[in-house]
């Protein structure tokens, strides 16, 4: 058995709660393993928003997603722990399925629900997508 | 506040990937000196599992005993403490419960991403898929 397996570990955030929680059981593993931690903060392209308002809606989550980066950062060190940021745009799952592989991550450590409500008594749609077509282990944080 | 994985549950099959699982959960164990509970668990089909004589069938019990060996063995090897659990009864469902349980104190479940069943099956196995909706507690699926 190798020595270390998960070297690098990769937190997609959305603004959640549960985000939230994985972001610290992240922490926590980082520490334990002495891994590198990888924030991703996806911005939603494919849903078909109003074409007029598109560029200002964009502009907004762009803004969102860099604040919820840079609010992650601060709870990663506090602990001391440094952390590489990543903001993309497109389809959330393809990005970060993309980002895993060209970052060679050994584990991605989702919350089980986002920000929908729709599926709040089951798992997320998001995390179930990653569960079953990631090619890397995933850990579901509840 | 730190979160603390001590107890760690491992559902085993006896398949390939069920073991990779383990081997995983005993990584982790190592980190946080926690201990595994390995869980075995006889398919019996709805109708037996009330029954009281659905549990007699020796003969699968004892490969599920064999199993549960090996896994100690795999642990011992290491220097983790297993313990063993056999239950009768539907995969998914009996899992489930049993992280669920307060009583067993489980942390995180380890499973693998794919077991005995629907082999020809790319995605996630049912049973896998099934833990990972129904558990309360973090689950590890390891690919």
């Amino acid at each position: 058995m190798t020595a270390n397996n998960f070297k690098k570990i990769l937190v997609p955030l959305d603004g959640s709660t549960y985000s939230e929680k994985a972001l610290k059981r992240a922490c926590e593993l980082v520490e334990a393993f002495d891994s590198k931690l990888l924030l991703l903060y996806v911005v939603e392209k494919s849903i078909p928003i109003n074409l007029l308002d598109r560029k200002e809606y964009l502009e907004i989550l762009r803004k969102f997603g860099n604040k919820t980066l840079q609010k992650a950062n601060v709870v990663a060190s506090q602990k001391n722990i440094s952390s590489k940021l990543l903001l993309k745009e497109g389809n959330i799952v393809n990005e970060i399925e993309k980002v895993a592989k060209k970052e060679k991550c050994d584990l991605i450590i989702v919350g089980s629900k986002g920000l929908g409500s729709v599926t709040r008594l089951l798992l997320g749609s998001i995390s179930n997508k990653i569960s079953q077509s990631s090619s890397c282990s995933v850990l579901i944080v509840k | 506040m730190a979160i603390k994985t001590k107890k760690i549950l491992v559902p085993l099959d006896g398949s390939k990937n069920s073991l990779r699982g383990l081997d995983m959960a005993i990584h982790l164990a190592r980190q946080s000196q926690g201990t595994i509970t390995a869980l075995a668990v006889k398919t019996v089909p709805g109708i037996y599992a009330i029954h009281p004589l659905g549990f007699l069938d020796f003969n699968s019990m004892k490969e599920i005993k064999k199993l549960l060996a090996d896994a100690k063995l795999r642990a011992a090897k290491k220097g983790i403490q297993l313990t063993g659990k056999a239950i009768a009864g539907d995969p998914g469902y009996d899992i489930a419960r049993f992280a669920n349980n307060s009583k067993n104190r489980i942390d995180m479940v380890v499973v693998g991403a794919r077991g005995r069943s629907s082999a020809k099956e790319i995605f996630l196995g049912s049973v896998s898929n099934y833990v990972l909706h129904k558990s309360k507690k973090p689950v590890l699926v390891v690919k």
